[in-house]
């Protein structure tokens, strides 16, 4: 019997629709909870914190909403090796709750996605993805080959990681950053990063694997009919695109 | 008991002594605000309603037509169903004069929920801008094309609906008066619609108010639209503008979504209506009326957000995220529980919730009370009936003779195309549209800018696609409003065409100046005949639509007039769209239109300094056979790209079809076309053939696909080989060659100043 899945909807998410879409498209048994029914949590094998401006961003995106009562359970499930997604405000949510890298303590923050550079406005524009670590380093990107590339949307007004000169050297070298910005040839400088995110980072990955937060929205890039310039022949229905990192996560969860 | 003067309200004097003899007493404090709002230009049309008779509402594709909150279009069938696109346009111009930010924020708030309370879910939202001169950074109206933007994107943004389609104009006759007009679109099977007005059977029906706790803000709201602007009463305008929550309006569409889900199982059939103009007392009144009963509302249940309201403030104000239900007694509890328990409204926002208010009464009466006292007591009909001001018109001034000097320039056509490019109303509008969100949802198929209108996918597992486009150009508008009307009507169409997609429909949102000025109302009227003329000639009617009139300051300037039209396209199969882009090197380009040396309201003369009244004719019939052509030829595939003609015309055109292949990881696409009197056999000249803004569209074909094209367009009038594209980054006319990325750099840069 397939793992279960939870699309976590926190007051102000988003993007929990076409998540779920596509998590069930890529063979995923996945369920909204929303926010009133946290206590059903524990009995899921899986979280997806999708999309969205939770508790309307106040502080700092992921802030607020790393305190939910739903959190308590993501922190507790992750602890237990359940494999957890976040993207864009549920990378946020993950990283302000200290699940992301993961190395310090729960709910206190190594570093942070923060406001955009160099304006700090919200941006909505298509971007690709590059894997940076082994795949075989999260069970997450186990399905994806090396160096994969994932066409994906950036959707955020805070997507910038901003840490200090020394958390980010440990980010680093831990082996933390698991997607960089790229361009379409796979090619990587500064001017493929469309927020001024340190190291060019797109997605943090935890020291166990089982935890990824990312920025980009590869489930808006998840279907031919997403990107009608690229798709050969008619099959306008089919995932496709950003779908190749959900096949991953749900293969890695059905695992 | 009140008087007009104390109450500060907009009522005219003959109106005062209608409604005194109508009640046979003098009004209380809470009526005088009461027929204030629901008289006000903004609730009941009066100067405008009998001229919008013209429009054509009927057709074959029309489930609704513009009696409701929205208006609904048939887009096609799965599994069985109907599936209709709900759709509804506004204004929120005087707002965002006053208070940008907020008063776009808001107007985009008020257009969701007109679609939301059709039981529909919403798709998209759409942003139709027209701002004053923001060169000068210190300026207000930089300020209001800046706060006005933010405010859309944040709220947009925010309840997850994606913004898809737009357009934005520059021009000193909108310095004192913007136009922020919104459009949001919605999908609903025609089985599941809820209509706004209570149902049969309704009598003794709860009447249920949910969403914010109301406060003190947007009091007086619908007749301070009703007003010209005056900057002196800025502060007190400031207080008519309402507050948007966008975070709990978030909520709200979910929770009613799963109320949407909970009535279908029940197969239960109630009224859900948007709280707009005149609040509570509007929402209540309108949506009992309608289904020919009376309103009995306790002021006393509203949930405040604070205390020692009076009550035509809790009554009338204009507190936004509010909706009012008409529901049977024994699901009541069920729907506040969604609200108040599942989706926990009294924990997102301040004493939010869902709560009963009323009940839906027999008699056709109106009545309210407030501490135990009736504060209003009237005749329903009398309170929400059509009321109708005849006022005097003048036909527009005949436009300024033709300028018939020859149009020699003394520019090179670098130079003119680099102006061009450059201008105001053609440069990029990437800076702006980035900051919203046009792929929330996931089931974007053309965002902002890839195409001349966007495209969505808005029926998971089927392949029916929505098509949405704008236009309405003031530059056409100074010179000859019923011109500009059929052009707006023309544009917006040819944008679904552009992409593929089959017109079904319109709406319209009429910008004009003070009506009680015999010119001004004469533009209106003028434009009323344009958009009639035009909607009857491609068979698109008005399912829904908005007049915002005095958009005028104390100082007497008005908005040229600004007829802006939405169309909605339809695609049985969202694989025929085609975007704008060239696609690759050795494709044959096509001019499908019909050349006329006409170049009045066009960006050449604009960037030239000249005025020139002969603005380009519509030929209904060949623009008719175009569409067919270009629609079937993107049906069998043989369209690798297309554009439509628009400001900046032909060449413009072109440069807009090559920019985006300069992206990093594409193969740049240039563009080499024959002299330009060539194909267009010496009917116009140089200058007009590359620059005229006589609609058309260009189009790529395969070099393979160049015989089935032509074959397909044997009998079309107007298609025009115009020249190839090639593998070099440049955009040659004849021997010239123009450097791709120079032009990108040059149209790129003016609107990243004012959105950095």
């Amino acid at each position: 019997m397939n793992k279960r899945i939870a699309v976590l909807v926190f007051p102000g998410t988003n993007s929990e629709e076409e998540t779920l879409r596509l998590l069930r498209a890529c063979g995923g048994d996945a369920h909204l909870v929303h926010w009133s029914n946290a206590k059903l949590l524990p009995k899921f094998d899986a979280y997806v914190l999708p999309g969205g401006f939770a508790y309307e961003d106040r502080i700092r995106a992921g802030a607020i909403a790393a305190h939910d009562e739903m959190m308590d359970y993501v922190i507790e499930g992750a602890g237990a090796g359940k494999l957890v997604y976040g993207i864009c405000n549920g990378a946020q949510i993950l990283l302000e709750a200290g699940l992301v890298p993961g190395t310090g303590d729960v709910r206190r923050p190594s570093a942070a996605f923060t406001r955009n550079g160099p304006v700090p406005h919200f941006i909505c524009t298509h971007v690709h993805v590059k894997l940076a670590i082994d795949p075989q380093r999260s069970p997450i990107t186990r399905g994806l080959q090396r160096d994969a590339l994932v066409p994906a949307w950036a959707a955020h007004g805070e997507g910038r990681l901003a840490a200090t000169p020394e958390e980010l050297a440990r980010l680093e070298a831990g082996g933390h950053v698991a997607f960089v910005y790229a361009h379409p040839d796979g090619s990587v400088d500064a001017s493929a990063t469309p927020n001024q995110s340190a190291l060019g980072c797109a997605a943090l990955v935890n020291r166990e694997g089982n935890v990824l937060a990312m920025m980009p929205h590869p489930e808006r890039d998840g279907w031919t009919y997403n990107h009608p310039d690229r798709r050969g022949g008619n099959a306008i229905l089919a995932p496709s695109g950003g779908a190749i990192m959900f096949r991953s996560f749900v293969q890695a969860v059905n695992a | 008991m009140g008087s007009a003067e104390s109450a500060n309200v907009a009522l005219r004097p003959d109106e005062l002594a209608r409604i005194a003899e109508r009640l046979g007493r003098a009004p209380t404090t809470v009526e005088l605000h009461a027929f204030d709002a629901q008289w006000s230009e903004h609730c009941s049309y009066k100067s405008s309603r009998h001229h919008l008779k013209k429009l054509p509402t009927n057709g074959e594709s029309v489930i609704l037509g513009p009696a409701e909150d929205s208006g609904i279009l048939h887009i096609g069938d799965f599994n069985g169903e109907r599936y209709g696109v709900v759709i509804a346009h506004e204004s929120h111009n005087h707002p965002s004069q006053v208070v940008p930010f907020e008063g776009a924020a808001t107007g985009i708030g008020g257009i969701v929920r007109d679609v939301l309370c059709m039981g529909a879910e919403v798709i998209a939202v759409a942003d139709p801008l027209r701002f004053g001169r923001i060169e000068d950074a210190q300026s207000h109206q930089r300020y209001v094309a800046q706060g006005a933007v933010d405010g859309i994107s944040a709220y947009g943004n925010a309840i997850g609906v994606p913004n898809i389609a737009g357009d934005v104009y520059f021009d000193e006759r909108f310095d004192d008066n913007c136009l922020v007009n919104v459009v949001a679109m919605g999908i609903v099977k025609e089985s599941e619609i809820i209509h706004s007005y209570a149902p049969k059977g309704a009598h003794g029906w709860d009447i249920v108010l949910v969403g914010k706790a109301t406060d003190p803000s947007g009091f007086g709201g619908a007749s301070f639209s009703s007003l010209t602007l005056d900057a002196a009463d800025e502060a007190s305008n400031k207080g008519a503008v309402q507050v948007p929550d966008p975070f709990l309006k978030n909520v709200l569409m979910r929770a009613s979504y799963r109320v949407f889900g909970y009535l279908r199982e029940r197969n239960l059939t109630v009224g859900y209506k948007d709280l707009g103009a005149g609040g509570i007392m509007g929402c209540s009144a309108e949506i009992c009326s309608a289904g020919g009963y009376g309103a009995s509302i306790d002021l006393d249940k509203v949930n405040l957000a604070v205390e020692g309201l009076k009550p035509e403030v809790i009554a009338v104000g204009e507190t936004q995220e509010r909706l009012i239900w008409v529901l049977p007694p024994e699901i009541t509890a069920d729907v506040l529980r969604i609200y108040n328990e599942e989706f926990t409204l009294p924990q997102i926002a301040y004493n939010a919730r869902a709560v009963v208010i009323g009940t839906v009464t027999d008699e056709p009466r109106y009545v309210l009370r407030h501490r135990g006292e009736t504060v209003m007591d009237v005749d329903i009909e009398f309170l929400t009936g059509s009321i109708r001001d005849e006022l005097p018109y003048a036909e527009p001034q005949a436009p300024h003779a033709a300028d018939e000097r020859p149009l020699v320039t003394g520019v090179q056509l670098d130079e003119l195309l680099e102006r061009v490019l450059a201008h105001r109303d053609v440069c990029s509008r990437e800076p702006l549209y980035r900051r919203y969100d046009s792929v929330v949802r996931g089931c974007t198929v053309v965002p902002r800018g890839a195409g001349d209108a966007g495209v969505l996918a808005p029926v998971p597992g089927s392949t029916l696609g929505v098509a949405l486009a704008v236009a309405g150009n003031p530059r056409i508008a100074k010179l000859d409003p019923r011109l500009a009307a059929e052009h707006a009507v023309y544009e917006a169409v040819r944008g679904v065409v552009a992409v593929g997609g089959r017109p079904v429909g319109l709406t319209d949102c009429l910008n004009f100046g003070n009506p009680r000025k015999p010119e001004h109302l004469g533009e209106f009227v003028a434009a009323l005949d344009g958009l009639a003329h035009a909607a009857t000639a491609f068979a698109t009617p008005y399912v829904s639509g908005n007049v915002s009139l005095y958009n005028e300051s104390a100082g007497g300037s008005a908005v040229p007039a600004s007829p802006i039209v939405a169309c909605v396209g339809a695609f049985d199969d969202v694989a025929h769209v085609v975007t704008m882009s060239l696609k690759a090197a050795g494709s044959v380009l096509y001019f499908i239109g019909r050349p006329q040396a006409a170049l009045g309201g066009s960006v050449l003369l604009d960037v030239l300094g000249r005025h020139e009244a002969r603005v380009p004719r519509i030929d209904y019939d060949l623009a008719l056979a175009q569409h067919a052509l270009v629609r079937e030829a993107a049906r069998v595939n043989l369209l690798r790209s297309a554009h439509k003609l628009g400001n900046g015309g032909l060449v413009v055109a072109l440069c807009e079809m090559a920019f985006p292949t300069l992206r990093r990881g594409h193969k740049p696409v240039g563009v080499q076309i024959d002299e330009p009197w060539q194909w267009t056999h010496g009917a116009v000249g140089d200058l007009e053939a590359l620059f005229a803004e006589t609609g058309g569209f260009v189009v790529e074909v395969a070099a393979a696909d160049v015989d089935a094209f032509e074959g397909l367009a044997d009998d079309v009038e107007g298609i025009w080989e115009i020249g190839v594209t090639t593998d070099q980054p440049v955009i040659a006319v004849d021997d010239e060659a123009f450097d791709l990325h120079r032009l990108h750099g040059v149209w790129s840069a003016p609107l990243r100043e004012v959105y950095p």
